[in-house]
């Protein structure tokens, strides 16, 4: 059976007791593309991707992977996508190449091929230096690599991804993004979490940003960074007193975005370089001191206000 | 791209396969944890050596006929029960923290049958078990205990305590999916299997108890286990209850509702959450 859409979900539900931890999600995942759930800390992304991945169970709505019934075909759905979590879920007193094998052994590969196997996953995600080391004495984005190596034991229709880079360092994170162009150049259809716009921009064909459980927008990058505005020059003061007399100051000639309790405006920047200028020299103009004053691109938080209009309810750790 | 769209068929090949996969990584992680083993290596010699002299220099044990029993041959069946009950806090703990580490969840995205899962933890506790039994009767042995059964008995003795392990560790899954902290499993297990298994006439006989506790004892399942073992081990009768005086049956009956409760029990909650 082929199918265009890897993943259909309809009024996909979950509560755990009163609380409503995913509410009326509807998404589809076309076949051989990039899906981004991008949502910032308790939005509902590890639980829909639970679900998907046959480990919740919805409390109601349907969902369907690669054209099975998460509840009524759990196994076919589970032959069909790999799962890597948010957390590593590794055995900790094996070596690396042990829970490769282990994990290729399990999938139904004979010793030989489980063997053949994990060498390639070994080399390709080049964890050769440590690949006969204990899991637990190997550094965290090592150990994330393996995770992601032991998903890929077999090559899945569907690589679920639950906020693959978070905690990395930016070479790590440059190479679990180039890790997933890759795949999908093999074909493979991607569904990922983040808490990054800037990943779901590196990566995505498709955004959906979701919150309490709730999908409060969806399109391509492109449409998103329309709305939200490419980036932003953000203004620190360093007391509230300066903080007023600049938003007094630049209120006029800027379309600012503030934030008095942490002393911040922010400013959008579409052209960049020339409007960082701009508003250097017209703060320098004040004469107000300033403890930072940056170019950077929007957030998680900035892409909240442009789609929802209010800023979203938990603090997201944006450090991108 | 083409998908499965037969029904899944389970093999018992595969589901061997898989048993055997997941029993075989818990062996690897061993010899990088010893400390996992010391409930099945060194309490077992602590306890049968601590009861064998502490009790034993003041304790006179009589069979039903008034003769003394030496207390070697009264205690090594008893502590053979214990040591099985204990087992269960040892599984209750080991499947807690195996089920926080998360991979037990990745195990169960993966399209591998959620009871060989299941199965694999019970065996590996079960062969884990049984090193402490082999210890206990080794002690045992050395100090002076002397079964008096032929083959035919030493049989029934492996069968009963085989049984009895299933049922413990079953049990134990259980519990260790259902309280999910290694400190819950321990503060209930100890609570719970440390009197129960005080009162089921593993050190002294319950005839000689007062009635609140002899009651107990009379329909505690350890009881049963423990009065099995001993007339298999030394031809001891035991009376005072119908279960007492039908040991062997009451434990196979007891091992078998504890096994029909528990396993439908685990596989429901692991398959659910
Ligand atoms: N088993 C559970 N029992 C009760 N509440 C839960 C459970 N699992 C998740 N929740 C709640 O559901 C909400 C969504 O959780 P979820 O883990 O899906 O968020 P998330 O988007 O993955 O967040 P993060 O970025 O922190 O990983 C949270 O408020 C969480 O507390
Ligand atoms: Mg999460």
């Amino acid at each position: 059976m082929t199918s265009t859409r890897a993943v259909v979900t309809e009024g996909l539900t979950r509560r755990f007791g009163d609380f409503t931890a995913v509410d009326e999600l509807d998404l589809e995942v076309a076949t051989g593309s990039v899906f981004a759930i991008l949502g910032p800390n308790g939005a509902g992304k590890t639980t829909t991707v639970r679900m998907l991945a046959t480990l919740t169970a919805p409390t109601s709505g349907r969902a369907a992977v690669c054209g099975h019934d998460v509840v009524t075909e759990a196994e076919q759905v589970r032959r069909s996508l790999s799962l890597t979590g948010q957390f590593a879920a590794l055995e900790d007193n094996l070596t690396c190449r042990e829970n490769l094998v282990l994990m290729a052994r399990l999938r139904g590969h004979s010793r030989k091929d489980a063997a053949t196997i994990t060498d390639r996953l070994i080399e390709r995600f080049d964890i050769v230096e440590f690949a006969d080391k204990l899991v637990k004495s190997v550094s965290g984005g090592q150990r994330r690599r393996t995770d992601l190596a032991a998903s890929l034991v077999i090559q899945p229709q569907l690589l679920v991804l639950d906020e693959p880079t978070t905690g990395l360092d930016p070479r790590s994170r440059m190479e679990v993004w180039s890790s997933v162009r890759e795949l999908v150049s093999d074909g493979v259809t991607v569904l990922l979490t983040t808490q990054y716009l800037e990943e779901a921009d590196q990566l995505a064909d498709h955004v959906v940003l979701i919150d309490h459980g709730r999908a409060v927008a969806s399109g391509t990058p492109y449409q998103l960074k329309a709305q939200i505005g490419e980036q932003r020059v953000d203004v620190v003061t360093s007391d509230v007193a300066a903080f007023d007399a600049l938003v007094t100051a630049l209120s006029g000639r800027f379309t600012l975005t503030t934030n008095r309790e942490r002393r911040s405006l922010s400013i959008p920047a579409p052209d960049e370089t020339a409007d960082l200028a701009a508003v250097a020299k017209a703060v320098h103009a004040t004469g107000v001191t300033v403890d930072e004053l940056a170019l950077r691109r929007p957030t998680l938080d900035d892409a909240f206000l442009a789609l929802t209009g209010s800023p979203s309810s938990h603090p997201a750790e944006e450090t991108a | 791209m083409t998908t499965i769209s037969l029904s899944p068929t389970v093999t018992p090949r595969r589901f061997t396969g898989e048993v055997g996969l997941l029993v075989g990584r818990g062996f690897r992680m061993l010899p990088r944890v010893p400390e996992r083993l010391l409930d099945v290596t060194l309490q077992p010699v602590v306890f049968t050596l601590l009861f064998l002299y502490v009790f034993g220099s003041a304790l006179h044990i009589t069979d039903p006929a008034g003769h003394p029993v030496r207390y070697q041959d009264y205690l090594l069946p008893g502590l053979i029960g214990q040591q099985l009950v204990f087992g269960l806090i040892g599984t209750g703990t080991a499947t807690a923290n195996d089920f926080a580490s998360g991979v037990i969840d990745r195990f169960r995205s993966l399209p591998v049958h959620r009871l060989a899962i299941l199965t694999a933890q019970v065996v590996g506790q079960v062969l884990e078990q049984v090193l402490g039994l082999v210890i206990v009767v080794g002690i045992g042995l050395i100090c002076g205990w002397r079964p008096t059964f032929g083959i035919g008995g030493f049989l029934e003795l492996v069968g009963l305590v085989l049984l009895g392990l299933l049922a413990s560790t079953w049990l134990g899954v259980l519990i260790g999916m259902v309280f999910r902290s290694s400190d819950a499993v321990q503060g209930v297990g100890f609570s719970l299997v440390f009197p129960l298994s005080f009162l089921a006439g593993t050190f002294v006989p319950i005839q000689g108890m007062a009635l609140v506790p002899r009651v107990i004892g009379e329909w505690d399942p350890i009881a049963a286990l423990v009065a099995s073992v001993r007339r298999v081990c030394q031809g001891t009768p035991s009376s005072g209850s119908w279960m007492l005086e039908h040991p062997e049956l009451a434990m196979v009956g007891w091992c078998v509702l504890i096994i029909a409760v528990c396993v439908p029990l685990a596989l429901r909650r692991f398959s659910r959450s």
